[in-house]
């Protein structure tokens, strides 16, 4: 029988991809189908958890002199 | 509010309080502008001389009318508060004055300081909450604002300019002087005030209150209290104790008695100090040694005489310094030297260390002149005119751009003071290049000239004369060969006139800051291009060679053709999505081979090359992954060369790169980073490189910054980042820029390199081949990630970082023998397990490993 779900169509760089490939990995409740290099259908209810671990990683990879300078 | 006034009054007990108080509370009045009366009888004294210096006649209007509306302030509010305000505020002022007597790290005082200056009138309005300690608003804007360049921060001494001000261009002569340049881009400056660049102003003769009225008169709202007590404080002793070396021995001098008790008093000062018989113990034996002593006047007995506090003439110094007859002195001991100057600063009585050449008749004079067909440009004479501001020699750093000429500002300083002078830099192939520039500048005959390398061993035989030598033949401190010993018992053991310390940034470098004291030479003089290392020892410099004498600004010198106009540029590559994949999955040294070797990367490394090529450029690719290097290198069809390619081959390769239409790229590895120099590159290209090495970035764009056509109109020379995005190699890309943009420079963001996926064989264009790429690169073990072992001092401070990884080896072995055993009776060889550095870096074939280990445990 068929199903049908609501779904988030995500598209995004093939980086981004793997990062959410990444996210789901271990968890397994994110992604509906991996359509392409750069798209993918997921649950909607988990957009915000996306973003928010995206900004978590990507910003591991900038420099902020503040940072440092607030540190000091 | 009576318990305040009494706990800080107490404060103010401590040394040089009560001077201060009387004229910290007419100053933090008249800036505060919270009394008209008192306002009105300072301001008429401060228009006079704003009338007599200021130049422009605009401003001059405006700061009349600034006057006049100035005293309109609520007097119901000052007037109440008045008499309360005044006794704890000038008890306040002068905490804050004595405390920043103490603690010369100053930043963090004026931190506090700031927070009593805060007239008691004072309203917050609805937003100073939001700024916490940083709402300024009690600082009124003076009316005319505008016309005013400055803003000093009442925190910590930083400086912001406006460079588009008409006035901008005399404030930035003013504020090189007196402060630190931190960041200079097109539009705004910053500057920071501190005690070291203060001193550095009062040396070549500001005054304090010049230097008050100035910043008063260029800035946007009154001058805070906290900034004018930490500039009186900061100059007020300074030049007070001077540090002179004698015979090779350093005396810590001074014309008052009671700093020079206060100095003995204080628990490390006076506990270096050479003990008086030991003193004269040592004057004794130097006087057998040395014959002048007694005519020169430099004896025990002054020692003594300073001990019991009694005036000792020195006649030397009556004959040098008219105004000061009595000197007192102590002695201490070359090796805490350091220590004592770096207390001395602690205490505010930063010592001053100035060379009186002319009068110097002790030390032989060297025959030394610029040739007449020398040129110095505008900049080199600024930075020396710093330096030999009195007539004097002064100790200090010059910080100039790579190519604009530091090698001639030495040369230029040495022809100048004319006595024997030693160059020490950081590789032998600078030293060459040192001892070939002074033949070429100036008049120095060959054989006054001695080059002190593993190599060569020389010394001059004349009186006076040039030593060039590098900082690890000096600091060297294990077991030296006997023509090695004899040449260092030669620099140590007589005076020096002048040291020059090239790339002086790797100086506070545990294993080299021992050499500033070991050779005894009276002035120093350190360049560099730049002066900053990532750990936190650069302020070390302030008290192992001086202040930072002059800096100058990249720009400045670009625009005037005296370097070449640099367009910087960081593109950025997406990695691939396979190449992603396995960076999120591996640790952190393999990431670092993908983001390497990322094919995207490849490619606009590749279609830059084509690109600059056909226009004509001589391109050099840089990489710090040799492994990286080699793959570029020869996927393209490149050159390269890396730390162990042969001499002759390198020699091979630069002149085919210099001389042949048809090298016009070379790929190098980190040894190209500095003193490789090659006037021809117009490119550079750089795919891989040191983490977060900010000075790496500066030094590799000083490549190009000498380049040959850089006075050829619209003449642009190129650098490129190539970076992996949404790697870790993003934020290393980001710290790295940090300096060239303080300079200036100004990064542009390419996204996407137009044109480049239609490029003619282009590499990596199918996933097949990026496969087999990906599979190569994983294959590669974590050494080929590995930063090749270097020749320069960074990879010193690399191995004192700590990512050597430690060796599990046990220090100790037990074994069973017999006593004949052990006494050798039996057939049993002695070994020796005393961990040699030598045998560390050579590993045994694990065969022979084996056997050895065998017959060890018999």
């Amino acid at each position: 029988m068929t199903r049908a779900r609501k779904g988030t169509l995500v598209q995004c760089d093939p980086s981004i991809r793997a990062l959410i490939l990444r996210m789901d990995a271990d968890r397994n409740d994110i992604i509906y189908e991996e359509l392409d290099d750069t798209h993918l259908l997921v649950d909607p209810s988990k957009v915000e958890f996306i973003k928010y671990e995206l900004n978590r990683l990507l910003s591991e990879n900038i420099y902020n002199p503040l940072d440092e300078e607030e540190n000091a | 509010m009576e318990d305040e006034v009494v706990k800080r009054s107490y404060h103010t007990r401590s040394r040089g309080g009560k001077e201060k108080l009387v004229q910290d509370t007419v100053f933090s009045d008249d800036s505060l502008v919270t009394d008209d009366e008192e306002y009105g009888d300072i301001a008429p004294d401060i228009d006079d001389d704003v009338l007599d210096e200021e130049e422009e006649a605009e401003l001059k209007e405006s700061l009349m009318q600034a006057n006049a509306p100035a005293p309109q302030v609520n007097p119901l509010l000052s007037r109440k508060s008045k008499k309360s305000s005044s006794s704890s505020r000038s008890a306040a002022a002068a905490t804050a004055g004595s405390g920043m007597n103490h603690n010369l790290a100053a930043k963090d005082d004026i931190l506090h300081a700031h927070l009593d200056d805060i007239p008691p009138d004072f309203e917050p309005d609805v937003v100073s909450g939001m700024f916490k300690t940083n709402d300024f608003s009690y600082l009124k804007l003076k009316p005319d604002h505008a016309s005013r360049p400055l803003w000093i921060s009442p925190n910590d001494g930083r400086v912001i300019l406006e460079s588009f001000s008409p006035l901008a261009e005399q404030a930035q002569d003013f504020l090189v002087t007196i402060a630190e340049p931190v960041s200079r881009p097109s539009h705004i400056h910053e500057y920071r005030i501190t005690a070291y660049s203060l001193y550095a102003a009062v040396s070549v003769g500001l005054e304090t209150e010049d230097i008050i009225a100035v910043l008063d008169r260029l800035s946007k709202v009154p001058v805070a209290p906290s900034i004018i007590n930490f500039i009186k404080s900061a100059t007020v002793s300074y030049g007070k104790v001077k540090l002179v070396i004698k015979h090779n021995r350093y005396f810590v001098e001074t014309s008052q008695a009671d700093i020079l008790q206060m100095l003995l008093n204080d628990q490390i000062i006076g506990n270096l100090r050479i003990d008086t018989d030991a003193a004269v113990d040592a004057a004794v034996k130097k006087t057998m040694a040395n014959k002048m002593v007694d005519a020169e006047g430099v004896d025990p007995n002054d020692v003594e005489a300073v001990f019991s506090a009694v005036v000792g003439a020195n006649k030397e110094l009556e004959e040098e310094d008219d105004d000061i007859d009595a000197v007192h002195a102590f002695e201490i001991d070359n090796a805490s030297v350091e220590i004592v100057k770096k207390r001395c600063q602690e205490l505010d009585y930063p010592v001053l260390e100035e060379y009186d050449f002319r009068n110097d008749r002790r030390n032989p004079d060297l025959d030394i002149d610029l040739k007449p067909s020398t040129q110095i440009r505008p900049y080199q004479e600024k930075s020396l005119s710093k330096m030999f501001g009195n007539g004097r020699a002064r100790s200090g750093i010059i910080v100039l751009p790579c190519g604009a000429g530091k090698t001639l500002v030495g040369i230029t300083a040495a022809c100048t003071i004319k006595k024997s002078v030693i160059v020490l830099c950081t590789s032998s192939v600078s030293v060459m290049q040192w001892r070939q520039q002074f033949l070429q500048w100036c008049t120095l005959q060959p054989e006054n000239v001695a080059v002190f390398t593993s190599d060569n061993k020389e010394m001059f035989q004349t009186e006076s004369g040039l030593v060039v030598s590098t900082y690890s033949m000096v600091a060297n401190t294990r077991n030296r060969s006997y023509d090695s010993q004899k040449v260092m018992d030669f620099l140590t053991g007589r005076e020096w006139g002048f040291i020059i310390l090239d790339e002086v940034h790797v100086v506070p470098a545990a294993m080299f800051r021992r050499v500033v004291s070991t050779i005894a030479a009276h002035a120093k003089l350190g360049l560099t291009a730049t002066l900053v290392r990532e750990d936190d020892k650069i302020s070390d410099l302030n008290f192992l060679i001086g202040p930072k004498l002059y800096e100058a600004n990249w720009m400045e010198l670009s625009q005037k053709g005296h370097i070449a106009n640099v367009q910087c540029a960081e593109v950025w590559c997406p990695m691939t999505a396979e190449f992603y994949q396995e960076y999120l999955r591996e640790n952190a040294r393999k990431r670092m081979l993908l983001y390497i070797m990322n094919p995207t990367k490849f490619q606009a490394c590749q279609f830059l090359i084509q690109y600059h090529e056909k226009r004509g450029d001589k391109i050099i690719v840089f990489s710090d992954n040799v492994y990286a290097l080699q793959e570029y290198a020869l996927k393209l069809g490149k050159p390269f060369i890396y730390g162990s390619t042969p001499q002759q081959e390198r020699m091979n390769i630069l002149q085919n790169f210099q001389y042949n239409d048809q090298i016009n790229t070379i790929f190098l590895s980190k040894v190209g980073d500095t003193s490789i120099d090659l006037p021809e590159a117009t490119c550079l290209i750089q795919i891989s490189s040191h983490y977060g090495s900010r000075r790496q970035e500066a030094q590799r764009l000083g490549r190009i910054l000498r380049a040959k056509r850089r006075n050829d109109e619209g003449f642009n020379a190129f650098f490129y980042s190539l970076v992996s995005k949404d790697t870790q190699e993003m934020y290393y890309s980001t710290k790295r820029q940090a300096f060239l943009v303080d300079q200036g420079y100004a990064f542009k963001v390419i996204t996407h390199l137009h044109g480049m996926e239609n490029l003619p064989n282009l590499a990596y264009s199918s996933a097949r081949e990026r496969r087999e790429l990906l599979q190569e690169v994983l294959l590669k073990n974590e050494e080929a990630a590995g930063i090749e072992a270097g020749e320069d001092n960074d990879s010193y401070i690399w191995k004192n970082g700590g990512n050597k990884r430690p060796r599990n080896k046990s220090k100790a072995v037990k074994s069973e023998g017999s006593l004949a055993g052990l006494a050798g009776g039996e057939d049993m060889a002695y070994l020796e397990y005393s961990s040699n550095k030598n045998k560390d870096l050579r590993d045994h074939h694990p065969l022979i490993r084996k056997m050895y280990y065998r017959s060890a445990n018999k």
